[in-house]
């Protein structure tokens, strides 16, 4: 995003982000892990179980990376 | 902190009109894509759905095959005219005057055309039985071209007919771009004794980047919502061979008016379009690693 620096890569994402980059990757996950569990999933497990482990994988990626 | 002020005051009606006309709308589907709400349905108020709509959704081969139809659409399209257009645009740089000038005119008239009037031309060229272009390939190459009846046909004449319109959008686009390059990067590799290939790759692609970037943006954004072109040429057909994803949407949102999985099918061809487009940007703008 123009303006705003970007952070080198020191965590484990392979490009160069800002925080809105990595709230954005989060996101962009959230809702493709929601789609794929409402599609072969659900029938097993419960959709909030996607949603916890995507809250946590949020958390992990905007602070590291 | 009073030019920041004026700075402000400057912004406000733009800003104004994209929350009017863009966050608004946006908001409101997002809203309307958790109701089931039909107006021709024997209860056509709105009915708390939750995710049910979106549910639907991924098992629904018929949107599921249009979204990947409409991604092979762009991806053909979208690498088509962007070869297409750099050749065209290097052409009519050419230093002839008068050719550059009149091939530039003619070459710029599809993009003034209205994309309800492409399709209609290109149906009544290429319908059977009457257009000219079924007629000669028959005559001239046996070819039995029909796009009432053959998949391949239909789709292979929808790529066709946005690339006779959007080509020189293209073509204008680049030719901009070229026109503002520096000289002296390019004279420096050829004194260097880069040939026209590494010239090209090494010198002229990454100081094009940004309009090759805009370019592709604003192309593919266009061929994922191809809607009235495509009705007025196959109306989807045959079968469902050219029903990209905005005439399915269309399908379902207007003769249906299935409103809220038509929200939640917008909503998913929106998330599809940024993520494509999220990935294009950091792709071409070299992101990666620590590569400045």
């Amino acid at each position: 995003m123009a303006g705003v620096p970007l952070k080198k890569t020191g965590g484990f994402l392979p490009i160069r982000t800002n925080g809105f980059d990595r709230g954005f990757i989060s996101v962009v996950i959230l809702i493709l892990v929601h789609l794929l569990w409402m599609r072969f999933l659900e029938g097993v497990l419960p959709l909030w179980v996607a949603t916890g482990l995507c809250l946590a994988l949020a958390v992990f990626i905007i602070r590291k990376g | 902190m009073r030019q920041s002020n004026i700075g402000w005051l400057f912004l406000a009606p733009a800003t104004l009109i994209l929350l009017v006309v863009g966050f608004i709308p946006f908001i409101y589907i997002l809203y309307v894509g958790f109701f089931d709400w039909n107006t021709n349905a024997v209860d056509p108020t709105l009915r708390w759905a939750g995710l049910q709509n979106y549910r639907s959704l991924v098992f629904d081969t018929t949107f599921l095959n249009s979204l990947a139809r409409t991604l092979v659409f762009a991806f053909f399209v979208v690498v088509s005219e962007l070869l297409l257009g750099y050749v065209l645009a290097r052409a009519l740089m050419a230093d002839r005057l008068w050719v550059r000038q009149f091939f530039r005119t003619i070459h710029t008239l599809p993009i003034v055309v209205a994309p309800i009037a492409v399709g209609a031309t290109w149906r009544l060229l290429c319908v059977p039985g009457f257009g000219i272009v079924p007629y000669y390939l028959k005559q001239w190459f046996g070819i039995d071209y029909n796009i009432s009846t053959n998949a391949y046909h239909a789709f292979a004449t929808a790529i066709i007919m946005d690339l006779w319109h959007w080509t020189p959008f293209v073509t204008l686009s680049l030719m901009a771009g070229l026109t503002a390059l520096p000289k002296e990067p390019l004279e420096q590799a050829q004194i260097d004794g880069g040939n026209k290939l590494q010239i090209f790759w090494y010198v002229i692609v990454p100081m094009l980047k940004p309009v090759l970037l805009t370019t592709v943006f604003i192309r593919l954004m266009d061929a994922l919502r191809s809607v009235d072109e495509i009705w007025m040429l196959t109306k989807g057909g045959p079968a469902e061979a050219t029903r990209f994803i905005g005439l399915h949407i269309w399908i379902n949102v207007f003769p249906k008016t299935d409103y809220g999985y038509g929200a939640a099918m917008s909503l998913l061809t929106l998330y599809v379009t940024i993520v494509l487009s999220w990935l294009l940007f950091v792709a071409m703008t070299g992101r990666k690693g620590d590569a400045q």
